[in-house]
């Protein structure tokens, strides 16, 4: 970003002045603490100089002074939107270190559970998106809490099974630390039901909408080539024709005995990414019935259940592992020192690697396209600051 | 005791009218507030203001007596003058328009016999009130969305006359009363001369024109409350908002009840020949079910850009608005010729 | 499908604005016909699951009336952000707290210290009604903990039932899948 554009200088419409725009990190539209220093020529994005940090929470040093036992609890907040992905990828690179067995039914159930999760939190996406796009007090309103009272059915089926509702506690090295309480998986699969004529409706409200399409076709193009560039993941990559999909290439927990589709879109605008995240929405319902209908019996943990702080000690070794979160690769580095605790821990957050585009696709759009462009990136600064 | 002379008696007489007239507008549009709150509520699912007074009918004066009590901020380097006069200036003419609106036969402020022009004429003049709250705050977010709201109100008032010229031209008249008093065997809005849907394509267009007069979504980029937080009235607090909110809320009803007067037929309805209360009440329920129609229009869209706003009106409206008109023209015209 | 934007084709672009009004007004209307989803909190309030993890409580043993609670400090050596704080008092038969306090406007509710208490004796409720406007209030010390385990519903999970869901089963043992 050229010094010429920070100074502040007197507004010209003409055009040829430039305004430096701050979306600061208190912006009802920033998805989270990110700031954005834009430069402007009239309406036009010129210039975008991003600045993250405002939710730094020291994550990796926690998990150097926390055990394995103590840490997937507070490992929901790097993604706490997707909290049983984020938590899921730190216990399986502690399982891949060790060389620790899962069972069966621990596999099983955390694939309902991380397919239920990614539901959830394209629902957030969604609400937020169109909140972002129509108005706080207009039409985005209104498709944000028809999503948001879907999300919270689906956050009530895991306030049944876990007891808390966004921060869980739910995955284990080894296994899972609850199994499912009588009636959950009937009422598991109606709730998915009603999700799934809920959709519809969205649909209906937003896809042949002339207002949506217009803000959102041609808008935030990411090419096949800037893509695998710059590391994104997830819907984003999958916007732009690549079939990247890591539980496609490689099947962790169990993700290869379930038949599902991995939506592509070629044309790597933000309606491509909203068609790939609804897509999405409903392979994971798929995935969640025949998760439930395949359950298979057995415990929940290859490890006895935890009486003490220290009981977990992973050999010593080092090694990652990756989950398909709702936002792309969240991946854990681990090395182990074959004590309790982590000797260090590093969370490749999937949002931090996708803010990285930024700077691309923002040069040349108008200000009001910068909203619909961050609501299809889909940001969550837990991620991206730790 | 001496009589006054007539001048004054009459300057007396409409001071009381426009006094109380001007009264039961704001009483009614801090109410209307209420109305949409819980209109949009239901829509959404959930229950709107519930506990302020039993089922939130409190809520409104709540709400006035808590903007009232705020602290008055003044920016620092704002332009003073500018930035203290732009509620006034946006709100008198938000009140002006319903000096010409007749609520029954003969129950108006003043029924001037070029109602209609006057009523756009200083509907039109918002504008500048709300040019001088984005100037004068001196923030770069109010004045981007008060530049965007300029461009926006001057390219949707030329359709908003075409569609509103429409009745104009079946009336012969441009005195508003003369326009409800034309609607007494049927409302404009179930015009069809030669089962071409004229009339409802004209409410139609008024509709979209209104939402885009009033800065309403789909068409409320200048406010865009998650880019631009709150548009031009971003520095406003207090009882300045109050002001600005009330001559939004104003317009917005203003606009309901022309929309009422020019298709929905006004006053006529059952028994509205028997009492002015009825015409009134008539005229009311139809001025809210337009402020309805827009309110529902306005909680199931998501908001367009602004160049999309602009071309919908240059590429979209203004052509539509003028093939009505002169289609209205031609109908009225055939149909003179051929009685006369 | 795409369709291109708006102010390419006139009389396709009218046609297709009002379709899609209609349609998005449609689902607009069916909601405003559907009942509120609203809960009118505190005066009424929803069924908590079994499982929900609400305050923290300590507990007396259900025949003796003793407190079950053993100062063994497992649960202050688990918790995350370390808001226990428990000294042993030794006695004959069995040890007691001496002070047992809990920090709870700093705890995580993730129910670790639950899940290792050999005695069940610290539990969480289905209730989260204690919201104050000091928080020193929040800061539990052991009188108050039991009170708490007194006045609401417990929460299905105890140390042992936890323990027993995810331990593996032995050959003749039935563990895995629980009530």
């Amino acid at each position: 970003m050229d010094p010429e554009a920070r100074k502040v200088v007197e507004l010209g419409y003409g055009g040829s002045e430039r305004l430096t725009m701050n979306m600061g990190p208190q912006h009802p539209s920033a998805h989270g603490v990110f700031r954005a220093i834009l430069s402007l020529e009239g309406e036009t994005v010129v210039g975008v100089d991003a600045v993250i940090g405002y939710l730094h929470r020291c994550h990796e040093k926690l998990g150097e002074t926390l055990t394995y036992t103590q840490y997937p609890s507070i490992a929901s907040k790097t993604d706490y939107v997707a909290a049983m992905c984020s938590e899921l990828a730190y216990v399986r690179a502690a399982e891949a270190v060790g060389k620790i067995e899962v069972p069966k039914r621990a596999q099983y159930l955390r694939v309902i559970v991380s397919e239920l999760q990614r539901v959830a939190s394209h629902c957030l996406w969604l609400g937020t998106w169109c909140l972002d796009m129509g108005g706080a007090l207009g039409g985005g309103a209104t498709v944000f809490l028809y999503c948001i009272r879907e999300r919270e059915w689906v956050l009530d089926l895991f306030e049944a099974l876990v007891g808390a509702r966004l921060l869980y506690g739910f995955h284990q090295v080894g296994g899972v630390r609850y199994d499912i309480p009588a009636g959950w998986a009937q009422k598991c699969r109606e709730t998915i039901a009603l999700i799934e004529r809920r959709l519809i409706e969205y649909e209906d409200m937003l896809e042949r909408n002339a207002f949506f399409q217009a803000r959102t076709q041609g808008v935030g193009t990411i090419s096949r080539e800037l893509a695998q560039t710059v590391g994104l993941s997830g819907p984003l990559i999958r916007g732009s024709g690549v079939s990247y999909d890591i539980r496609r290439l490689e099947p962790y927990s169990s993700y290869e005995d379930f038949d599902f589709k991995v939506p592509v879109e070629t044309a790597g605008d933000c309606y491509a990414r909203y068609r790939v995240r609804m897509v999405e929405f409903r392979e994971s319902i798929k995935i969640v019935r025949q998760a439930l209908d395949g359950l298979p019996e057995g415990p929940v943990s290859s490890r006895p259940g935890v009486k003490s702080v220290g009981q977990v000690r992973v050999a010593k070794g080092e090694g990652y592992a990756r989950v398909e979160g709702p936002r792309g690769e969240v991946g854990c580095y681990l090395i182990s020192d074959g004590s309790a605790k982590p000797y260090r821990m590093k969370w490749r957050g999937a949002s931090f690697s996708n803010l990285s585009v930024l700077p691309h696709i923002l040069i040349g759009t108008k200000v009001a396209d910068v909203v619909a462009i961050m609501g299809s990136v889909d940001p969550v600064f837990g991620e991206v600051d730790r | 005791m001496p009589a006054l002379p007539p001048l004054a008696t009459e300057a007396i007489h409409a001071f009381i009218v426009g006094f109380i007239v001007l009264n039961v507008i704001i009483g009614m549009v801090t109410y209307v507030t209420l109305l949409e709150r819980k209109f949009a509520a239901r829509m959404q699912s959930r229950i709107g203001p519930y506990r302020v007074g039993p089922h939130g009918l409190l809520q409104p004066i709540a709400d006035a007596l808590k903007l009232m009590m705020k602290e008055d901020v003044v920016p620092r380097q704002a332009d003073r003058r500018v930035y203290n006069l732009a509620p006034i200036v946006f709100l008198v003419p938000c009140m002006l328009i319903f000096a010409t609106l007749p609520f029954a036969p003969g129950l108006g402020v003043a029924d001037l016999n070029i109602g209609i022009l006057f009523f756009l004429a200083v509907s039109a003049m918002e504008i500048v009130g709300l040019f001088m709250g984005g100037w004068g705050s001196n923030n770069k977010y109010a004045l981007i969305s008060a530049m965007r709201a300029v461009n926006q109100i001057i390219s949707y008032d030329l359709p908003f006359i075409f569609v509103a010229l429409i009745p104009v031209v079946l009336t012969g008249s441009l005195r508003l009363s003369d326009i409800a008093a034309a609607q007494a065997g049927m409302p404009f809005v179930l015009w069809a001369p030669y089962w071409l849907p004229l009339g409802p394509l004209a409410f139609l267009a008024y509709i979209v024109t209104t939402l885009a007069a009033e800065n309403r979504v789909p068409f409320d980029i200048l406010e865009a409350e998650s880019e631009l937080i709150a548009g031009f009235r971003v520095e406003y607090s207090g009882m300045k908002f109050a002001l600005i909110q009330l001559g939004e809320y104003a317009h917005v009803i203003g606009t309901s009840f022309l929309g009422a007067l020019l298709f929905l037929g006004a006053w006529s309805g059952p028994w509205s020949d028997t009492s002015a209360g009825w015409g009134a009440t008539w005229f009311l329920l139809k001025a809210m079910f337009v402020f309805l129609l827009v309110t529902w229009i306005r909680w199931s869209f998501v908001r367009i850009r602004v160049d999309q706003i602009l071309a919908i009106s240059w590429k979209l409206l203004l052509p539509a608005s003028l093939v009505l008109l002169m289609a209205t023209g031609l109908v009225v015209a055939l149909r003179s010729t051929g009685n006369g | 499908m795409a369709r291109p934007p708006l102010g390419e084709s006139f009389w396709r672009d009218l046609y297709e604005l009002c379709r899609a009004v209609a349609r998005a007004m449609k689902v607009t209307l069916i909601n405003f016909i559907r009942r509120p989803v609203t809960v009118h909190y505190p005066t009424k309030s929803r069924a908590y699951p079994d499982r929900y993890r609400g305050l923290l409580a300590l507990t007396y043993d259900k025949e003796t009336g003793e407190e079950n609670c053993i100062g063994c400090r497992l649960c202050e050596y688990i918790c995350p952000p370390q808001v226990i704080k428990v000294e042993m008092l030794k006695a004959e038969k069995r040890n007691f707290a001496k002070t047992f306090t809990l920090e709870l406007y700093a705890c995580e509710f993730c129910e670790l210290c639950v899940q290792v208490c050999p005695t069940d004796a610290i539990i969480m409720m289905k209730s989260f009604d204690m919201s104050t406007a000091d928080r020193r209030e929040l800061l539990l010390d052991k009188d108050r903990l039991h009170d708490i385990g007194l006045r609401f519903e417990p929460s299905w999970a105890t140390g042992n039932l936890l323990r027993d869901m995810q331990t593996p089963p032995k050959a003749a043992k039935a563990g895995g899948p629980a009530e």
